[in-house]
């Protein structure tokens, strides 16, 4: 069992390159045997993917950290009954898309009703904002931003999870099947539709970019 | 030539096809410039996505994640004591005590009350009772203090020496009788808390 002193001191030590040569696999495995270096190599390897979807998912940056948060507990907290026969992301990311899902069921009129609070250039918009460029190229990049998150949001939500675990997530179709719980060739069939739908909507925006 | 279908395109684009049908795909590409301007332009649509941009976590996340697997353990931990069969043993013992410890403490209550009770339901404390008189007038009452309950000697005029002797007897004893009803402390029976006694 991990000890919660490892966790408070955070005085587990790990290094680069046995983050990059870990399998996650091997890493839940130990996890699993109570090692607390392991959950904080996973931590560190998958913090940045869970907010990012979970900002993409729900768009609400506090709400997006606690849920990532939430499957790091239900991770760590299930790491007893972990069974290495799916891919560990495949299984971080069936608990994070539930969750995703349930939390945009239960803010569904909380999120319309904030829908322009960003795209007025709200603080998750200008975070990502180039420090330097003119005013002008801020307003038009902002809107670019905005006018692709919205053609996005406006997918149904199924073919909107699948979008974004795979483009963003860079999840394979296969996985998403797993993750979703369908067919291979129903993932295909979403994502097939979702990327015409977008290149319908978007279609202002790629012609500008053509000339 | 006949050009390929959407989803062939799409999939071929994305990569959601594998590598057999990618070939075809390509081979197609190379004759087919209305197929080839139609991937052109999904490979834009792919670039444009990028543009949206997700944030990072905050610095706190970490510390955030660590406390709530801390808080995790302890509960977990706080669980396994209760699991050990003695330590749940202790805990009822200890619950039974204070259980028993007020119960006594309630009986011992409603003793008092009732003690007290009985005290006052004497004709002495009833409602609408004379004023309680003096010491000395009971002793020279020339009529037993009937209202007052307490049993007073008839006062003779001509008294003998054995008559004299019985009315001293009941003037000791009815003194005895007042006192015991006069001096009885009552505000020190009265239990400690809401508890009202009603005359």
């Amino acid at each position: 069992m991990v000890t919660p002193q490892l966790f408070s001191g955070q005085g587990v030590v790990y290094s680069v390159a046995t983050m990059a040569i870990e399998s996650d696999l091997d890493l839940m495995l130990r996890v699993r045997d109570g090692d607390a270096a392991s959950f904080e190599i996973l931590l560190r390897r998958y913090r940045l993917p869970l907010v990012s979807f979970f900002c993409r998912m729900v768009r609400d940056q506090g709400l997006a950290e606690d849920l990532a948060q939430e499957v790091f507990l239900r991770v760590y907290t299930s790491r007893e009954r972990y069974q290495p026969e799916a891919r560990f992301t495949t299984w971080l990311y069936r608990i994070a898309t539930n969750l995703a899902l349930n939390a945009i069921r239960d803010r569904k009129d909380t999120v319309s009703d904030n829908a322009d609070h960003d795209s007025e250039g709200g603080p998750v918009m200008e975070r990502f904002v180039d420090p330097h460029p003119s005013v002008e190229q801020r307003i038009l990049k902002a809107e670019r931003e905005r006018a692709i998150r919205q053609a996005v949001e406006a997918l149904p939500q199924n073919q909107r999870t699948a979008v974004i675990l795979h483009k963003y997530q860079e999840v394979d179709y296969r996985q998403i099947a797993g993750i979703l719980n369908v067919s291979e060739s129903a993932v295909k069939s979403l994502l097939f539709r979702a990327y015409e739908a977008l290149r319908v909507r978007l279609e202002p925006l790629l012609r500008e970019g053509q000339i | 030539m006949k050009c390929l279908e959407k989803d062939q395109l799409i999939s071929y684009a994305y990569g959601l096809t594998d590598e057999s049908a990618a070939r075809e795909v390509r081979a197609h590409l190379g004759e087919c410039s209305h197929c080839r301007a139609t991937v052109e332009q999904y490979g834009r649509l792919d670039s444009l996505l990028d543009e949206w941009k997700a944030a990072e976590p905050t610095p706190e996340f970490d510390v955030r994640v660590r406390q709530a697997v801390d808080v995790r353990n302890t509960g977990r931990a706080a669980w396994a004591f209760w699991n050990w069969g003695w330590a749940r043993g202790l805990a009822l013992a200890g619950l039974a005590v204070m259980i028993a410890s007020g119960a006594v403490w309630f009986s011992r209550g409603h003793r008092r009350i009732s003690t007290f009770a009985r005290i006052a339901a004497r004709p002495f404390h009833s409602a609408g009772a004379a004023p309680r008189p003096a010491r000395a007038a009971i002793l020279h009452a020339a009529a037993p203090a009937a209202s007052t309950g307490v049993r007073l000697a008839p006062h003779t005029s001509g008294p003998s020496a054995a008559t004299a002797s019985r009315s001293d007897d009941n003037d000791v004893q009815a003194l005895e009788d007042y006192d015991m009803a006069a001096n009885f402390d009552v505000l020190s029976e009265i239990p400690k808390g809401d508890s009202r006694i009603v005359y």
